[in-house]
């Protein structure tokens, strides 16, 4: 834009910002949905992912929770709103080793018998950078509760009605939760770090 | 010790190819089994851990040993008749295919069940294949099969050697022998 426009700047700025306003309030009214946008949101578990890649002497595998729920409340206007709220079922952990996932479901990990669930609850999710956000929470899992940090990464849907996607990963120290009795308190040959990471598909729950 | 072939015998560095493959493919048979009889546990891990290791070490230097045989055009005059030599070449490629076939076997059915491949947990190996149970019991057959072809043709190698050693009292063993002296 040369100088000789550069009067008509703010009032042309302000025109488009105004013409985009009311095309978006057009749009609200035309789909007759409530006047703020979605925020609730529920997993399409078909499509959605919940993995975990413990460390086993010195090489990662891939294991997966084929059941689990996640009930989340998020809109990008209002990051520090968020609520999130997971409840995954351990004895749905899978690794393509029937005797391993027995083994990770009994007594020495996750002694499912007993504590057949883990729950995280996360509130205030804090901004990073464009669409992304970190999030401190409380992960209860085998009879211990303690504070997991997650970051993540939310895109809206693209359009409306269509599902929003949701992305993230966190660090769990096994030791901590007492995932691991035994002879494997060690860390030598299976590390005290599991990354866990999630891939939400999430349609509105409104 | 010249580290080249020379026309009388193995260079240094043939040999020690050679003798580091027997050495490493040896304690696997004995680790295997072992690992097998055990419980799921530390212990379990540790000597598959070790196996896998010793396995992907075999396939590494089979590899150099394979490059090396080919960049290293003065291989040793044949001895023997022409079936003989025939004879020895197919076997010794027999031999070749076995050791790389064994760790890839190996590698794949790891690969298939999940498990990490690393090389003593310094380096971790990307999976051959996806997960896949029953192509791991499928794959866990061949390992097995193939060991038991190995065996018949090392049987068949060491043989022939002392063969050579003995009855025909030439130079075939002495010259893939460590601190050999020549002649």
């Amino acid at each position: 834009m040369n100088a000789a426009l550069g009067i008509g700047n703010a009032a042309c700025g302000a025109a488009v910002a105004a013409a985009t306003l009311l095309a978006w309030a057009t749009a609200a009214a035309a789909d007759a949905a409530p006047a703020a946008s979605v925020s609730s949101w529920r997993t399409d578990s078909a499509q959605s992912t919940l993995t975990f890649y413990p460390t086993l002497s010195g090489g990662e595998f891939e294991g997966r929770f084929e059941r689990f729920d996640a009930r989340i409340r998020f809109d990008p206007a209002r990051p520090l709103q968020c609520a999130l709220d997971v409840t995954v079922d351990l004895l749905s952990a899978r690794t393509g080793d029937p005797e391993r996932d027995t083994t990770l479901a009994g007594p020495e990990f996750f002694q499912a018998a007993r504590f057949p669930q883990a729950t995280f609850a996360a509130r205030n999710c804090r901004p990073l950078g464009p669409q992304r956000y970190e999030v401190t929470g409380r992960l209860e899992l085998r009879g211990e509760t303690r504070d997991l940090r997650l970051t993540l990464r939310f895109e809206p849907p693209a359009r409306p009605g269509q599902p929003a996607h949701m992305t993230g990963s966190a660090v769990v120290q096994r030791l901590g939760f007492g995932v691991g009795q035994g002879e494997w308190r060690s860390t030598e040959w299976l590390a005290d770090a599991v990354r866990v990471q999630f891939d939400l598909r999430l349609l509105a729950a409104d | 010790m010249p580290l080249r072939n020379t026309a009388d015998t193995y260079g240094s560095l043939a040999k020690f190819l050679h003798w580091a493959i027997v050495l490493l493919i040896v304690p696997q048979y004995f680790l295997a089994e072992a690992a097998d009889e055990l419980p799921n546990g530390i212990e379990k891990l540790q000597l598959f851990t070790w196996h896998k290791s010793l396995g992907m070490l075999v396939l590494l230097l089979a590899l150099v040993r394979i490059g090396w045989k080919f960049a290293n055009r003065g291989l040793p005059r044949p001895v023997g008749e022409p079936w003989q030599r025939k004879a020895a070449a197919a076997g010794h490629g027999l031999l070749y295919l076995l050791i790389l076939a064994q760790p890839v076997s190996g590698w794949a059915m790891s690969s298939a069940g999940n498990y990490p491949v690393t090389l003593f947990g310094w380096f971790q190996f990307p999976a051959l294949i996806g997960e896949n149970h029953d192509l791991q019991e499928a794959l866990e057959e061949v390992h097995e099969l193939l060991f038991t072809l190995m065996l018949v043709v090392v049987a068949v190698h060491i043989a022939a050697a002392l063969y050579h050693h003995f009855i025909l009292r030439d130079s075939v063993l002495r010259r893939m022998l460590p601190y050999s002296r020549k002649e």
